[in-house]
């Protein structure tokens, strides 16, 4: 397959850091990349922990950088291409990491891997999603202008979450042939979804 | 005094009334009073076509002032024709809250004999309440009760992704909904397929208990 890392020189300036570095810490360092790794964010650690980093690493604020910039991108690619721990341990002898290092990043990717593929599958662009259902069945039974009435109906509330991770909720209420025709709808969606195979 | 007497003397009728409330309450609407008061001066013709206009304004339909104004002729002041019809809507909606299973003609027919309403128009009313246009009647007063708003409009459309600047091969289907709510707002969202099933499941489930419900409460609660 195609390269994954091209021998550039951040790359090559990163590789000879990381190779510098305690193997020992670099474990945990990759366990948290790779669980922010899904995220929107950018940074996967805040300022007082990258300070805590630079100190434990022996790094400088830019190599600093540099170490953790490569790294997420090691794995990002390796999830890009949804690559075997395999081909990433070719990928990342290549670019001449040092063996101990390309252990710990392929018993990371090895590891937790498939989890990180199936967030990012699940990562969308729609900036509202469906987050709750909630519903309520009543009997109506009088009204202003009738009494002595008995008429089912249903109110839904669906949380909508948007980007900006506010919450609104939409409203809305049935009869029963309005809920029948919602609900063949709904069923219509779900041949679709029978069809892809889902 | 007895309890029968006390009654009588409020529906000013007969001891047949003392088992039962009649269509209008336990109390006379005032508006009623009024309208008996004057029923006398009127003649039949300005009678039903007062009517008329009362029964199609309950239908829904918009009422024209020149109706009024027509019947504004010898003898017929405003004063008059506005309690006239003020009294003939109330009749009227008193009437239709109850269902015909209720409220039966002949019942009806005897409420109004009490409160000393001539022959004919008790006729003109009876038939204005329970005639052809009952079903009209009944529908327009369910079309305009208060409700949340309902779903006027859904449109839907399944994607599937295939590559993502995150991933080469998605392929996962993803489902966007948008939702016309009768208060006219446009409701847009994703919904990840787990959600979806959510969703159905608990459609299907309200469905479910609102069949059983429809089912098993025309047999308990009895009029």
């Amino acid at each position: 397959m195609a390269l994954m890392f091209t021998a550039t020189a951040n790359i090559k300036k990163a590789v000879s850091l990381i190779n510098q570095l305690d193997a020992a810490k670099f474990p945990r360092l990759l366990q948290r990349i790779l669980q922010k790794l899904h995220l929107r964010d950018d940074r996967s650690f805040s300022e007082e922990e990258e300070e805590m980093l630079q100190q434990a690493l022996g790094l400088q604020g830019g190599d600093l950088q540099l170490v953790l910039e490569t790294t997420a991108f090691v794995l990002e690619q390796a999830a890009y291409h949804s690559a075997k721990p395999a081909v990433l341990e070719e990928q990342l002898k290549n670019i001449q990491l040092e063996e101990d290092k390309i252990s710990v990043f392929v018993k990371a990717w090895s590891a937790n891997g498939k989890e990180v593929i199936l967030k990012l599958r699940k990562r969308t662009l729609a900036p509202d999603q469906l987050e709750s259902v909630n519903w309520r069945l009543n009997l109506q039974m009088a009204q202003a202008s009738q009494t002595k009435m008995k008429l089912p109906n249903a109110m839904f509330e669906l949380g909508v979450r948007h980007d900006d991770d506010t919450r609104e909720k939409v409203r809305m209420e049935f009869t029963h042939d309005e809920l029948y025709n919602f609900y063949s709808q709904l069923e219509t969606i779900q041949e679709q979804l029978d069809t892809l195979g889902s | 005094m007895s309890i029968i007497q006390v009654q009588s003397s409020k529906a000013g009728g007969s001891s047949a009334l003392a088992d039962r409330t009649p269509f209008y309450g336990t109390r006379l609407p005032s508006e009623l009073k009024a309208m008996v008061k004057e029923l006398k001066k009127l003649d039949k013709k300005t009678f039903r076509s007062l009517l008329t206009v009362a029964v199609s304004a309950l239908e829904g339909a918009d009422v024209d002032t020149k109706s009024f104004t027509d019947l504004q002729t010898n003898g017929m002041t405003e004063d008059l024709i506005n309690i006239i019809y003020s009294g003939l809507l109330s009749t009227l909606r008193l009437a239709l809250r109850l269902p015909q299973t209720s409220l039966k003609p002949e019942l009806f027919k005897e409420d109004l004999k009490e409160l000393n309403i001539p022959e004919e128009f008790i006729v003109d009313l009876a038939s204005a309440v329970f005639g052809g246009k009952r079903t009209n009647l009944d529908a327009s007063a369910l079309d305009s009760r208060s409700r949340l708003p309902t779903l006027q409009n859904f449109r839907w459309r399944v994607d599937v992704g295939i590559s993502t600047s995150a991933l080469n091969r998605v392929l996962e289907p993803t489902i966007l909904m948008e939702m016309t709510l009768s208060d006219g707002r446009i409701q847009t969202f994703e919904v990840p397929v787990s959600k979806f099933h959510e969703l159905r499941y608990n459609v299907a489930h309200v469905l479910r208990e609102m069949e059983s419900l429809e089912k098993r409460n025309v047999l308990k609660i009895q009029d």
